[in-house]
């Protein structure tokens, strides 16, 4: 099955996404296909044996959109010096064109530049420059175009674009619109300056004619509505475009109709104009479309943010000497050098040099890691102080930052469940708006007695006032919004429907060692029964624990190097499995261990019976050490709890989720764990294998699960619970299993996520409740309901306003997610 | 940007303005109203031949009411006309016997004993405006018709449309008028035939402050006629004298 995303052009309304789903659902091969109205995107999975990639292509694009296929394809332009004439430029073009998987190259003698399109899986741009070199030319410093940067260009040339046709159509509209109610504000006892020579009941010609001439500019700057909107229609898929077409060609028609009657006698019809009507109409709408256009770009600003990390350019080693290189010819094996105030290009591994790295952007941590010979560095990651070298391993879209864009970029593509009955309500939207239309226009027509322009009026509002695009909008939008600000807050949140779930969770299960706990045992306590001080008897038990294997042998080596001991030389070692250890220093016998080790050696534990039963109780592991067969004291060792972790699970309470924590070890040190955070119930003495077990058993008790664990030994459970939250840097394989990714490992991000997610559904509920309250009170006021009760009948220029912006209040009100708060925020400093 | 601006903001103002320019200048072909109200208005002095007559004191020509008892007079030579250009001329006896004192009258008015379509003696009234000096050139010797153009062409304003009655009108100042119909076989604009083919219409305000009692003036109905002002529509009270032709 292969899946693969699709950019298309050309959807303007909820219903162009819903036409090209049904339409690509149809094509046998297909398993999946969502279209996401906001991104303009189309994510499909297929059988690539049944059905071709191109089929699908060639499906939207007979409907009437265009596919913008994510290229497999890079184009680059490389200058070139030392061309004399144009047969260098032809030679140069042949030389590359040559090269498999070029596949397409044109080389400018006047400006000295070959723009070339290549497959980047097929060929390298290194070789295309040797190709040049090898003819005889020097291929100078490449300016690759970022997909960032063309994407941005886009979304900015269609906003301007739309922007000068809202302005152009503004400028013929509003003197359409002055010329065409001035003479009617009259009957209110308004009077504003007005040319006699337009006076509708002595020059009715002119007044219309000068109409026409107004209207023409404003219908040419909104030719698509007319060209994509009939289309729709001939092709029985109508959309929004649709309802403009029909709604301001009825009004043209028949104001010019009635100009024709104007220049029959009939000076009457001068009542009968609607050229400003429909004028105004496309204004209003190619407004709204323009604030659209700014608030969606403002949705996927978290992606433009993350992709904006990495830098654009490399300083490699190249035949001894430093090159600067633009990012993208950064190859596997490449040694880079990255100076102190610089940004690490790539994925890869320290080969020389120290230097402190700020890994903030990854983990979250503000302080920066160390780093040397051996220790990996990733992209993005900033280096504070010295000068490194490094093996990239990882370039282009096999980094971790690009790994984390695509997860929230496919996140912000996905549809969430509660989406599913605006898209079923839009699917059928347009054709039955158009219905209602024409119902409510033949009613007013027969009710009326044979008044046309009222009925005319009435069908031009129900088709310009009913608005699918707020209706697709509302999910989308706020889910980008959503998610985009979760990947702000280190919170990657998989999908939509992740995030929907979220929000109904009422039981936390957390898993204790790496979650709530650091991970990793350390020394807590030393106690002796001699005289000798308690860094002598750590010392000796460091030391003969030094060559054991068991972490908690290495814990206490740790704690003994972390108070400055020197380990002493061990004579002799024997770990004694599931006991302990025993090991000869300095001509003593030291044996570390476990009660069963010393009841085995008739070492009696007395004096230390109530130090040892009140370590245990307080969740830590007592290590009992004897030297020359006499009690000498304990080593306890504990995993400590995170300091995030009791802040986190109060979070929770207060949000009313019951918090739950799983655990392999004994209920003695489980429950002493869990009373330290306050966690409500403990699950102890859990092998790995039956925690997710554990998760089905609370979701028998019908309780909606998260799971939250370090994402690799916890996967079966992060699987079986309703959402799974993986813990860890974002570099960890935890992306893979888990729901949501925290990548700062932060207690404090899981109530966040769960806040996020309650205010992201709660957001796309008000969308969803605005879009279909304003068409559900938009339309019978259009129809004239009202007006049937004596009350106001809605002129269809208020119903274009109101229109547009149903869209734009939908897209500010998923914008205003951006003001999402992390309850941790202000702690990071973010 | 700016530029581009300013060129579509430019040829949204040219365009305007030539419009309008064009409006002003009263484009014939464009000008339907006026051109229609020579049509219907030659189509009413077609109607009743007899009832159109050179008038050589008031230098034009006057239209008859089917009883003589009040005719509409335009000049064809602003220049030489005596009093006034567009002008209605009544009986007065009417007026004298509701109360009216030709004292009172306003300068706009005119009292005497005339010469009614061809007898004498008869006590009259005449009110109308003056609305320009010119001396107009004519293609040969101007006829009733070409006389009309005249206002059409040079004193457009003083023409309107009646959008209610779908009625021509020529203004006689201070709100007199002479009215017809654009079409009398369908006269009204809802095609119904309201008997109103010509009207001759006379503000009584001035009247009534000279002292008649407007609803007894014999031949003549006080009535609240709707009127357009610039596309608002009022009731006004007014004396009229409306005729069927066909």
């Amino acid at each position: 099955m292969n899946s693969q995303v699709l950019s298309i052009r050309g959807m303007t309304c909820a219903a162009c996404a819903q036409r090209i789903e049904k339409t690509v659902r149809k094509l046998s091969g297909i398993e999946q296909a969502t279209v996401n109205l906001a991104s303009e995107k189309l994510f499909v999975e297929y059988d690539e044996s049944i059905l071709p990639l191109t089929t699908i292509k060639q499906a939207v694009t007979k409907i009437g959109y265009e596919v913008v296929e994510k290229s497999e394809s890079s184009n680059v332009t490389i200058p070139i010096g030392g061309m004399t004439c144009a047969a260098c430029a032809q030679r140069v073009e042949k030389g590359i064109k040559k090269l498999p998987g070029v596949t397409s190259a044109t080389v400018n003698f006047a400006t000295e530049k070959a723009a070339v399109s290549y497959d980047p899986h097929q060929i390298r741009l290194s070789a295309i420059r040797e190709a040049i070199e090898k003819a005889g030319y020097e291929a100078l410093e490449v300016n690759k175009a970022d997909a960032a940067d063309e994407d941005r260009a886009r979304k900015q040339k269609e906003i301007k674009v739309l922007w000068t046709k809202f302005t152009v159509s503004a400028v013929f509209a509003l003197p359409l619109l002055y010329i065409a109610m001035v003479p009617m504000l009259i009957m209110y006892g308004i009077r504003l300056p007005y040319p006699k020579g337009l006076d509708p009941m002595n020059y009715p010609l002119i007044y219309a004619l000068l109409q026409i001439v107004l209207v023409i500019p404003v219908i040419g700057v909104g030719y698509k509505f007319y060209t994509i909107g009939f289309k729709a229609l001939i092709q029985r898929s109508p959309n929004m475009d649709s309802l403009i077409a029909i709604g301001t060609t009825a009004a043209i028609l028949y104001s010019i109709y009635n100009t024709w009657l104007i220049t029959q006698g009939e000076f009457k019809a001068v009542d009968s104009l609607y050229f400003e009507t429909a004028g105004v109409i496309i204004t209003l709408i190619l407004l709204g479309k323009s604030l659209e256009a700014v608030s969606k770009g403002r949705t996927s600003e978290a992606i433009k943010k993350l992709m904006g990390l990495a830098p654009k350019t490399a300083l490699i080693i190249q035949d001894g000497a430093e090159k600067e290189i633009p990012i993208d010819e950064v190859e596997i094996g490449d040694i880079i050098i990255v100076k102190p105030g610089a940004k690490i290009p790539v994925d890869g591994t320290v080969t020389e040099g120290h230097t402190s790295i700020d890994e903030s952007m990854l983990t979250g941590e503000s302080m920066p890691v160390d780093k040397k010979a051996g220790d990996p560095v990733y992209t993005a990651s900033l280096n504070t102080t010295g000068m490194i070298q490094f093996k990239a391993e990882k370039v282009g879209s096999d980094t971790a930052l690009a790994q984390i864009i695509k997860l929230v970029e496919d996140a912000q593509g996905s549809k969430a469940p509660i989406a599913a009955m605006a898209d079923k309500v839009s699917g059928v939207f347009v054709p039955v708006v158009c219905i209602i239309a024409l119902l409510a226009g033949v009613a007013w027509l027969i009710g009326s007695g044979g008044d046309v322009k009222f009925a005319l009026t009435i069908f031009i509002s129900v088709l310009v006032i009913a608005c699918p695009c707020a209706l697709g909008l509302a999910t989308p939008t706020a889910i980008m919004v959503g998610t985009g600000k979760g990947a702000e807050n280190g919170i990657l949140i998989k999908g939509g429907e992740a995030l929907e779930t979220a929000h109904k969770i009422n039981t936390i299960v957390f898993d204790k060692t790496g979650t709530i706990t650091e991970g990793k045992p350390t020394v807590t306590d030393v106690l002796t029964t001699q005289d000798s001080p308690a860094d002598y008897l750590l010392q000796m038990t460091a030391s003969a624990e030094k060559s054991s294997e068991h972490p908690l042998g290495q814990a206490i080596v740790t704690g003994a190097q972390d108070k400055g001991l020197d380990l002493l030389k061990v004579d002799s070692f024997n770990s004694i499995t599931g006991r302990g250890i025993e090991a000869v220093i300095n001509g003593q016998t030291v044996l570390a261990g476990n009660r069963k080790l010393m009841d085995e050696r008739s070492i009696s534990l007395t004096v230390l019976e109530t130090d040892s039963d009140r370590l245990a109780g307080e969740g830590k592991t007592p290590m009992y050490v004897a030297i020359d067969g006499e009690l000498a004291g304990i080593v306890a060792v504990a995993d400590v709890v995170k300091a995030s972790s009791k802040g986190a699970i109060e979070s929770l309470h207060r949000m009313g989720i019951e918090v739950a924590m799983i655990t392999g070890d004994n209920r003695k040190t489980a429950d002493a764990i869990a009373k330290q955070v306050g966690i409500d119930r403990v699950l102890a003495e859990v092998l790995p294998q039956d925690k997710s077990n554990e998760v089905k058993k609370l979701q028998g008790e019908g309780r909606k699960v998260a799971m939250v664990g370090d994402g690799i030994n916890d996967a079966p459970a992060l699987a079986q619970a309703d959402i799974g939250i993986a813990i860890g840097s974002g570099t960890d394989v935890a992306m893979e299993s888990a729901d949501i990714v925290l990548m700062h490992s932060d207690l404090m991000d899981v109530p966040t996520a769960i806040d996020l997610s309650k205010k992201t559904i709660r957001n796309i509920k008000q969308n969803l409740f605005w879009a279909f309250g304003y068409n559900v009170v938009g339309i019978p006021i259009a129809a004239g309901v009202l007006h049937l009760f004596g009350g106001p009948l809605l002129n269809p220029m208020f119903a274009a306003a109101a229109m547009s912006l149903s869209s734009v209040s939908v897209l500010t009100n998923a914008l205003r997610l951006k003001r999402f708060k992390a309850a941790n925020q202000e702690r990071r400093g973010a | 940007m700016k530029n581009k601006m300013k060129r579509i903001v430019a040829a949204a103002a040219g365009l305007v303005a030539a419009m309008a320019l064009t409006a002003c200048s009263g484009l014939k072909s464009l000008d339907v109203v006026g051109q229609g109200s020579i049509t219907s208005f030659e189509e009413v002095l077609k109607t009743i031949p007899d009832q159109v007559q050179a008038d050589e004191t008031n230098v034009g020509w006057a239209l008859s009411a089917p009883d003589d008892s009040v005719r509409f007079i335009w000049s064809e030579d602003y220049s030489n006309a005596p009093l006034h250009d567009v002008m209605l001329e009544f009986d007065a006896q009417p007026f004298l016997d509701a109360g009216l004192d030709p004292e009172k009258l306003p300068d706009n008015y005119a009292f005497y004993e005339g010469d009614r379509m061809g007898s004498t003696g008869g006590k009259m009234l005449m009110v109308g405006t003056k609305l320009g000096s010119d001396k107009f050139t004519y293609n040969g010797s101007p006829t009733a018709v070409t006389a009309y153009e005249q206002i059409v062409n040079n004193y457009r304003g003083s023409i309107n449309f009646h959008t209610s009655l779908d009625h021509y009108g020529v203004k006689l100042g201070d709100g007199n008028m002479f009215e017809w119909a654009k079409d009398m076989e369908t006269n009204g604009y809802d095609h119904s035939d309201q008997d109103k083919d010509i009207v001759f219409v006379l503000n009584p305000q001035p009247l009534i402050e000279a002292g008649i009692n407007p609803e007894k003036i014999e031949g003549w109905t006080y009535a609240q006629v709707t009127v357009d002002e610039h596309g608002k529509e009022e009731q006004v009270w007014k004396l009229l004298k409306p005729f069927n032709l066909k």
